[in-house]
Formats: structure tokens, C-alpha cells, sequence
């Protein structure tokens, strides 16, 4: 019994990395976004496994659901006629930047994994082996060098969900599943998702205005040096 | 350092007037927010009226804490605590807000007005009633789920006014604004995950009892510091901010300059007292960023040619002045007197501040609906044409340059005598600097308004009482240095 509870554990961790890293890298916008959707439903699956049924009806609602129709809203999907749609999005970045972006991704890798087993060591039970929470750091390192790497918008509001899913499976892994850690995850997938309608809104707002040009700059190239 | 933050038990329940206080203080912005986007008020006194109860709570509570000292309420609510605590400080940041809050709302009708007509001006109404309910929050909140509510009903409220002007270079801005705050809460929340893992409880009072210094606590402060820096605009996570103030409205830059990045401010020191008691090298890191700050942010403003940018800038060399505070606030081996002082100017400082500036972008936001020019040359002729305007531009200045009798002047009078106890000399030499600096660029504008040689054009006239709201915010600034024992006493947090 418990080895199949592994089994599928491991399965879901894997599941989850493997569309995060789908949604964070492919170039194809639209199957970017519907990778989203396949992480998103992987996270419910994962809140029902670690028994949290609460935050699995909220994961579904608001990030599956109402976090994708944002998504889809923002490449134009819903009426295609009004603006110009978004395809694909090219990356042009120079091999400097990009690597640097990867060191910055392996530093937070290392430092929240130590910071992660410090705390999972000092525990009072001892986990041997938590591949949810594994994933995680897998997760939110890769969204965080994701999120610094690209400059298209829309690819940086994706890297914050994923990111953001990330560090809840942190907190629960980190935290259990106690009341406090289930409120503070509810409260995070609630701003993720007013945050995520905020942006495709101003997506739509910006294609609207500037054409598809203006999405691939964040801001002015000047400031763009941090 | 967690006894001035009010984490202790409390002598006295609240009484049932102060509980309605409270709960008018929290919700009433809010609601009041709503009902004007129902109906958007196109003259003042409808405000006006609307903000009486917000601050007669206000008044109520103070009262209430002169009365009884430290205030406590708790909650359960489905297994989770939620507690606010109210206490000198509270107070003090409480009436700072609403009377900023309550002048930015009497200002927008006129300023609305004025400008050419837009579609999504009703929506500002209900942002600033969350943004001033969720300010009045952070200030109370006693534990780490209440505080993250607050934290980010705020971030996203003042992004959504940020973005209501809705030209291509605001909302630019503004994603990447939303973008970065909301990375931002996210180590923010890391950070409360590995406090809750470690020690399992969230609440500030029992944290202060149980944290013990250690990897778990030093990662957890950093992540939570790294998030609220980024919120708050600290050094070298400026860069967001003078683009958003650029093209943003007139009294949403006043209440975000003013309020919104204290508030992270508040917190970062708040929770650093708790995670990091008596540490050396993390305050001297915000220290020296806080220095670089001070020069950087000053040079910034002398530079540049946009009235805005000048006063968006001139706030990051401010913040400077408070990072370099916190190793006097913080640091180990620093003796009682010099850490009270260093306290006490610290939040004058900020209260201070907050009041010039709300009056200086009031002001620019004046002097630029007059001209219809953005930039300091446009400024040209203006000495003889708008004086008021300038004389609270030069009204505000004098808090933020530090010249007796301001507030700004006390505040770094307090502080000079912490850093000199302490004999930490290179504090002195950026204080010193920043007061230079921030001469130069207030001068420099100066220059620009008294040239006469400019052609004359035509000006808009200003809508009533919007100089008045900006001249009264100024002299509050003001005069706070010469009535600063009132907010002193309030500060000391023991007895008044």
C-alpha cells in the first residue's frame, strides 16, 4: 500500500516538472498556456495527495480554471477578430545573459534546498523521502530563472504562477498542511490569480495600443540593465 | 526592540467604542470606496463628509491608547489565529495615514476635473479605499498571514491606481511594477514558510519569544528582507519606481510615495527585529546600500529634467536616511540612549516625509496641470505666474533638506545625536551629503521657475482648495518638527 503511494507520488512530482518546464520553455505560446493548464490540474491532483481537499477545490478554480481563461484571454483566443493574436515568441537573448540567468537559478537552487534540508532535518519526524517537495525546488528554481530570462510579458506572468505554485508546494512540504499553511496558500492562489487577471488585462491593453512589439520589451531597453 | 513594536501582553481589554473605532478605522475606507464608485463624487464636500468618520476613528483610538495603553484584539477563526495589536506607533502611522489618505481623496475630485476626461477614473475610488484599509492594517497586524493579507491587497491596489492613466508608457510600468511585487511576496511568503515549518506558529508575539538566531532564521530574513526591499524601493531595487510616478496620476503618486512604500518599510524593520535581534553584518548591508542610495538617489534628481522623476528620485535618496538607521536600530553593542534616539528620528523621519511628499507630488502634480509641461524648463516664468504652487514645493523642500524648525530638521537632529553617541562617523558624512544633494536639486528647480525670460503662455486655472490640501499637507510636514514632543511621546511606546 504504501510502496503504490510512492509510486504515485513520484509519479505527480514528476508530472509536475516535467509541465513546468514545458510551460516555462516551449515557444509556442498557446501550448505554453495549455501546459499551464496540465500543471495546474497536476497541482489539484497533488493537494488531494497531500490532503488538503480545500486547497485542491481552490487550486482547481482559480488556478486551473479561472487562471487559464486569463491566460487564453490574453492571447487573444476568445475574440480573435478585435486585435492581433499572439503565436510564438522567439528567443533572441545573447549567451551571456542566458547564463547568467542560469547561475542565478542554481543559486537559488542551492540556497533553498539547504535552506529546506535545515529545516526537514530539524523536524520531528524524518521524512525519507518527500518527492513533492523535491519538486518544488526543482519548480521554483527553474520558474525563477525562467522568470529573469524572458523579457516577453506574457512568458514572464506564466513563470510567476509556475513560481508561485512552486513555493506552495514548498510551504506545504516546508509546513504540512495545518490550518495556518492551508490559509496561507489560499490567500497566495487568490492574489496569484487577481495578479494574473491584472496582467492579461494590460496584455490586451498594451496589444491593443502598441501592437506585439511592445510585449517583447519590458519596459525601456535602457533600464534594463539589472 | 520588540518591546517598541508593542509584542507584549496587554493591561487593559478594548471597550466596546474602541472595537467600532477599530472596525470603522479597517472597513470604512473600503465601503466608502465602493459607494464612490456608485456614485463618483464630482465636488469636495461629498468627500469630505465621507471621510469625518474615518477620522474621528482615528481620534477614538488614539484616545483609546492614552487611556489604556497596548491594545490587543484575537481572533480564531477555523484554527487560525489572526491578532491585531495597537500601540503608540500604530497610533501614530494609523492618523498619519488617514489624514494623508483623507488629503489625497479631497484632491482628486478638482484634479479629476481638470484633466481631460477618462474612462476609468471611477475605478480610483475603490483602489484608494483598499489601499487606505489595507494600510490601516499592516499598521496593526500582530501576525505573518494578517500581514501578507495586507501586504498584498496593498501591492495590488496601488499597482491597479498606477495603471488608471492608462497611457502605453504607464502601463509598461505598471506590469513590470506587478510583475516585480508580486515576486516580491512570493519570497516573502518562502520566507514565512520557513518560519512556519521551523517554529509552526505565525503569530509576531510568540515568534519574539522562540526565535533563536541560526540558518533557518538568517534565510528566512533574507528572503523576507529581499521581497520587501524589492516592494519598498530600497536601493537597488529602485529601478521600477521613477517610471511609474511618471505618468501615474497626481494623488495616487502622493499616497504611493507618501504611504505605500513605508508600509514594506515598516514591516522589513518590524520582522528584522524579531529574525535578526543584535546581528552586525545585515544592517550594515542596508546601511551601505542605504549611503549608496543617498548619493545615488540625489544625483538622480539633479540630473534629470522631469519634474516628476525629480520627485520620485528625491524619495529613494530619502529612504536612504532610514536604511541607514537600522545598524543603530538593529546592530549589537549599541548603548539604550543612542538606540531611543536613533527610533525616535527614525519614524519622525518617515512620518515627516511622508507628509512633504505627499506635498511636493501634489504640488508638481499642480504645477504641471497649470503649465501642461512636464519638464523643469517648462517650469520657466512660473515665480510670478503661480507662486502658492511653488511656495509649497519650497515648504516641502525644507522637510526633506532638514532646515530648522521642520520636521525633517528634528528628526535628523535625533538622529546626528544617535550617530555621534554611537560615533559611527560615516553615517554622519551620508547624512551630511544627502543635505547637500538634496539642496542642489531643490535649488536647481528653483532656478528653473525663476526664469523670466521665458515666453508667456496661458495657464490652466486650478480647481479650489487643491492648492490649500497640498499647502496644509506641507505645513503639517512642517510643523511637526516644532510640535515633535507630541509624537515622541506617542513613540516611546511605554507611558505617554
Amino acid at each position: 500500500m504504501i510502496a503504490s503511494f510512492d509510486a504515485l507520488e513520484i509519479l505527480l512530482a514528476l508530472g509536475l516538472t516535467v509541465t513546468a518546464l514545458a510551460c516555462l520553455f516551449d515557444r509556442h505560446l498557446v501550448r505554453a498556456c495549455c501546459f499551464f493548464v496540465a500543471f495546474a490540474l497536476a497541482m489539484t491532483l497533488a493537494w488531494w495527495q497531500l490532503g488538503a481537499p480545500w486547497l485542491a477545490a481552490v487550486e482547481l478554480l482559480l488556478g486551473a480554471v479561472l487562471t487559464g481563461l486569463c491566460f487564453f484571454y490574453a492571447l487573444g483566443r476568445f475574440f480573435p477578430g478585435v486585435s492581433s493574436s499572439l503565436e510564438r515568441d522567439s528567443f533572441n537573448e545573447p549567451w551571456s545573459r542566458s547564463f547568467a540567468r542560469l547561475l542565478l537559478a542554481l543559486a537559488w537552487f542551492v540556497m533553498v534546498g539547504a535552506a529546506i534540508r535545515y529545516v526537514i532535518t530539524d523536524m520531528v519526524y524524518s521524512p525519507d523521502e518527500q518527492p513533492l517537495l523535491l519538486a518544488g525546488v526543482m519548480i521554483t528554481a527553474s520558474a525563477l530563472g525562467a522568470f529573469a530570462l524572458h523579457r516577453h510579458l506574457l512568458r514572464r506572468l506564466l513563470a510567476f504562477n509556475i513560481l508561485g505554485s512552486g513555493v506552495f508546494m514548498l510551504l506545504a512540504g516546508v509546513a504540512g498542511t495545518s490550518a495556518s499553511a492551508q490559509a496561507l496558500i489560499t490567500v497566495g492562489l487568490c492574489i496569484a490569480w487577481l495578479g494574473s487577471m491584472l496582467g492579461a488585462l494590460l496584455i490586451r491593453q498594451l496589444l491593443h495600443l502598441e501592437g506585439v512589439d511592445a510585449l517583447g520589451r519590458d519596459g525601456n531597453p535602457k533600464e534594463n540593465a539589472t | 526592540m520588540i518591546w517598541r513594536f508593542g509584542l507584549f501582553e496587554s493591561t487593559f481589554a478594548p471597550l466596546v467604542s474602541t472595537h467600532w473605532a477599530l472596525c470603522i478605522a479597517l472597513g470604512f475606507p473600503f465601503l466608502m470606496g465602493l459607494l464612490a464608485a456608485l456614485f463618483p463624487p464630482k465636488r469636495m464636500w461629498p468627500v469630505a463628509l465621507a471621510c469625518l468618520p474615518v477620522l474621528a476613528s482615528g481620534w477614538v483610538l488614539l484616545s483609546a491608547y492614552d487611556q489604556a495603553g497596548l491594545l490587543r484584539w484575537q481572533w480564531d477563526v477555523a484554527g487560525v489565529s489572526l491578532s491585531l495589536r495597537l500601540n503608540g506607533l500604530s497610533v501614530l502611522l494609523l492618523l498619519t495615514t488617514q489624514w494623508i489618505g483623507v488629503a489625497a481623496a479631497l484632491y482628486t475630485p478638482g484634479s479629476l476635473r481638470l484633466s481631460e476626461p477618462q474612462p476609468l477614473s471611477r475605478w480610483l475610488w475603490p483602489l484608494m479605499g483598499v489601499l487606505l484599509s489595507a494600510l490601516s492594517l499592516i499598521w496593526l497586524a500582530s501576525d505573518l498571514l494578517t500581514l501578507y493579507v495586507a501586504l498584498e491587497l496593498m501591492g495590488l491596489s496601488a499597482v491597479g491606481m498606477l495603471l488608471l492613466s492608462g497611457k502605453v508608457a504607464a502601463l509598461l510600468a505598471g506590469m513590470r511594477y506587478l510583475l516585480l511585487a508580486l515576486v516580491g511576496s512570493l519570497a516573502y511568503l518562502l520566507g514565512v514558510a520557513l518560519i512556519l515549518g521551523h517554529w509552526g506558529r505565525l503569530d509576531l508575539q510568540g515568534l519574539a519569544a522562540v526565535v533563536e538566531p541560526g540558518p533557518v532564521a538568517w534565510i528566512a530574513a533574507a528572503l523576507i528582507g529581499a521581497g520587501l526591499a524589492l516592494k519598498a524601493a530600497l536601493f537597488p531595487m529602485h529601478g521600477w519606481l521613477s517610471p511609474v510616478h511618471g505618468n501615474a496620476w497626481t494623488p495616487v503618486s502622493a499616497l504611493h510615495a507618501a504611504l505605500v512604500i513605508k508600509a514594506s518599510l515598516f514591516m522589513l524593520l518590524q520582522l528584522w527585529s524579531i529574525l535578526l535581534p543584535d546581528t552586525f553584518y545585515a544592517p550594515r548591508v542596508i546601511a551601505l546600500l542605504g549611503m549608496l542610495a543617498i548619493v545615488w538617489g540625489g544625483l538622480l534628481a539633479w540630473r534629470t529634467d522631469s519634474l516628476k522623476t525629480l520627485v520620485a528620485s528625491s524619495t529613494v535618496a530619502q529612504l536612504g536616511y532610514l536604511m541607514v538607521v537600522f545598524p543603530l536600530l538593529l546592530g549589537p553593542d549599541i548603548a539604550p540612549l543612542p538606540r531611543a534616539l536613533a527610533w525616535e528620528g527614525f519614524w519622525l523621519q518617515l512620518i515627516g516625509h511622508a507628509f512633504a511628499k505627499a506635498a511636493m507630488f501634489m504640488a508638481a502634480g499642480n504645477l504641471i496641470l497649470a503649465t501642461g509641461e512636464s519638464t523643469l524648463k517648462g517650469l520657466a516664468g512660473t515665480s510670478r505666474r503661480l507662486p502658492l504652487s511653488l511656495l509649497i514645493f519650497g515648504v516641502a523642500s525644507v522637510t526633506l533638506m532638514g532646515l530648522p524648525p521642520s520636521s525633517g530638521f528634528t528628526a535628523k537632529w535625533l538622529l546626528l545625536e544617535a550617530m555621534l553617541i554611537s560615533q559611527q562617523w560615516w553615517a554622519v558624512a551620508a547624512l551630511l551629503t544627502g543635505t547637500l544633494l538634496t539642496a542642489a536639486y531643490v535649488f536647481r528647480m528653483f532656478r528653473y521657475s525663476f526664469d523670466d525670460s521665458a515666453p508667456r503662455h496661458h495657464y490652466q486655472p486650478l480647481a479650489p482648495g487643491m492648492d490649500l490640501i497640498a499647502l496644509s499637507l506641507a505645513l503639517t510636514a512642517f510643523g511637526l518638527g516644532l510640535l515633535a514632543h507630541f509624537t515622541l511621546a506617542l513613540m516611546r511606546g511605554g507611558g505617554v
